[in-house]
């Protein structure tokens, strides 16, 4: 057991997914990933495919059109899994709350795990709170 | 002791811990040549990294998705570790002959490899997903075009060592000179072929993670995932010792001494290449790959036979 989750922390692989970001929030993810942050450093390397991945780390708010697919990715991962939101509308959907649109945050529709607030959060934020989402991960069966 | 050869060395444990080296290599050349750091804090310098990769997928959820052909996408990963692993018993790691050898095994280390694409073809198509359907075509696609100058070019070394059987090819280059001095021209295609054959990056039209998300392996995960993993370091190891043996002179050093360090050293140095060469290039369409292919790789290819053929009468 405990190779297991020394290898689980070690190495979780993220998906970022868009759930209706302005795309702050997603540059600021992929800057995450340069040279002169460089994630792999932890193991983290970004996935392609949500079958592959351990963390999903969504952006912005839910809005209708994603709601489905957003339910959809986190159930095609398997487990265990964890989330990371990242951003404040990820959060509660900070200006849109209450618009027609609008579902709110990523908790109104799947579990979130971890909460990176910012507008958008600096890529150091989303380091330490993807550190926050491995320890997290590393207990989880 | 043939049990304790094939056990441990230079069988399935030393194979397994170089495949994970190699692994760890590429990542750390590839993350240096663009200015990043790379795995660090697995391990020392995260030298543990693909371990971890391995045991983390092997400890995750294996789904089998409810549309798929069950047996075939149960066996396929399997199926296509076992070909992976089965030419590198072929090549001389230790001595100057290999674990097993036979006349004609150049010819089976190709059919093997065939033998895998076609594996892999199948697996794509019976997880039954759009992008693993259209990665699984351009396998078969890419394997048609580059299998024909690579085997050509192959027959450059069988042709000068007079033998099909890698082990003779490296005891030609132990008593006569490196086939690299000789046939520069078929390294390079041999080298580019190994590339496009193994799916690596200029070629790896198959998986192209921004086009068609992580192509033909989109639907495996956990053990399968794991397993195909596992298998792509192999490869990696595969296309680097082939060219080691085939051009290099395998663990054949100088002054006509035999080690395992000295291809060791080799190995590294071609890992080092290809990723060079991963970093360097961004992928190409499947139309650009597949018109190089045939347009220059094949006549290249014959040239560079042609030219084995006349060198002797030209320089006795």
């Amino acid at each position: 057991m405990g190779l297991i989750s020394w290898a689980r922390k070690k190495s979780p692989w993220a998906l970022h997914f868009n759930t209706g970001s302005c795309n702050g929030c997603d540059i600021e993810v992929v800057a995450a990933f340069t040279p002169r942050f460089d994630l792999e450093r932890f193991g983290i390397i970004l996935q392609g495919s949500p079958r592959h991945a351990d963390v999903l780390v969504a952006t912005g708010p839910v809005v209708r059109q994603t709601k489905d697919r957003l339910v959809r990715i986190y159930e095609q991962m398997p487990n265990p899994k964890c989330v990371v939101a990242v951003g404040t509308c990820a959060i509660s959907g900070a200006p849109f709350t209450g618009s027609y649109n609008i579902h709110g945050g990523i908790d109104k529709v799947i579990p979130v795990d971890i909460y990176v607030s910012g507008c958008p959060p600096k890529p150091e934020a989303i380091i330490n709170g993807l550190i926050q989402a491995i320890k997290k991960y590393e207990k989880k069966q | 002791m043939p049990f304790l050869d094939i056990i441990v060395f230079p069988g399935l444990l030393f194979l397994l811990f170089l495949a994970f080296f190699c692994e760890w290599l590429d990542r750390k050349a590839v993350a240096k040549l663009q200015n990043r750091v790379g795995p660090k804090h697995t391990g020392p310098e995260g030298i543990l990294q693909p371990f971890a990769d391995f045991i983390k997928l092997l400890s995750n959820e294996d789904i089998i998705p409810a549309a798929v052909d069950r047996i075939m996408f149960s066996l396929g990963p399997i199926l296509i570790l076992t070909l992976s692993l089965m030419p590198l018993f072929l090549i001389p790691i230790a001595g100057s002959s290999a674990l097993v050898w036979f006349e004609g095994d150049l010819i089976f280390i190709m059919f093997v490899m065939t033998l895998r694409i076609i594996i892999t073809f199948l697996s794509a198509w019976s997880s039954t997903n759009r992008f693993s359907m259209i990665g699984g075509m351009r396998v078969i696609l890419q394997m048609l075009a580059f299998e024909i100058p690579l085997t050509i070019a192959m027959t450059g070394p069988a042709i000068s060592a007079r033998s099909l059987s890698l082990s003779k090819i490296v005891q030609f280059q132990a008593s006569e000179h490196l086939l690299l001095l000789a046939q520069p021209l078929g390294f390079v295609i041999v080298t580019i072929c190994l590339l496009a054959e193994l799916r690596m990056v200029p070629f790896d039209i198959p998986k192209a993670k921004t086009e068609i998300v992580k192509g033909w392996f989109v639907e495996f995960s956990g053990k399968k995932l794991a397993l195909l993993r596992l298998t792509e370091d192999f490869e990696l190891v595969l296309a680097a010792s082939l060219m080691v043996s085939l051009y290099l002179g395998g663990p054949i050093g100088p002054w006509q001494t035999q080690s395992v360090l000295y291809f060791f050293t080799k190995l590294v140095i071609c890992i080092l290449i290809l990723s060079n060469l991963r970093a360097l290039f961004a992928r190409f369409r499947i139309d650009q790959a597949l018109k190089g292919a045939w347009k220059y790789l094949t006549p290249l290819a014959l040239i560079q036979v042609i030219l084995v053929e006349l060198m002797p009468m030209v320089i006795p």
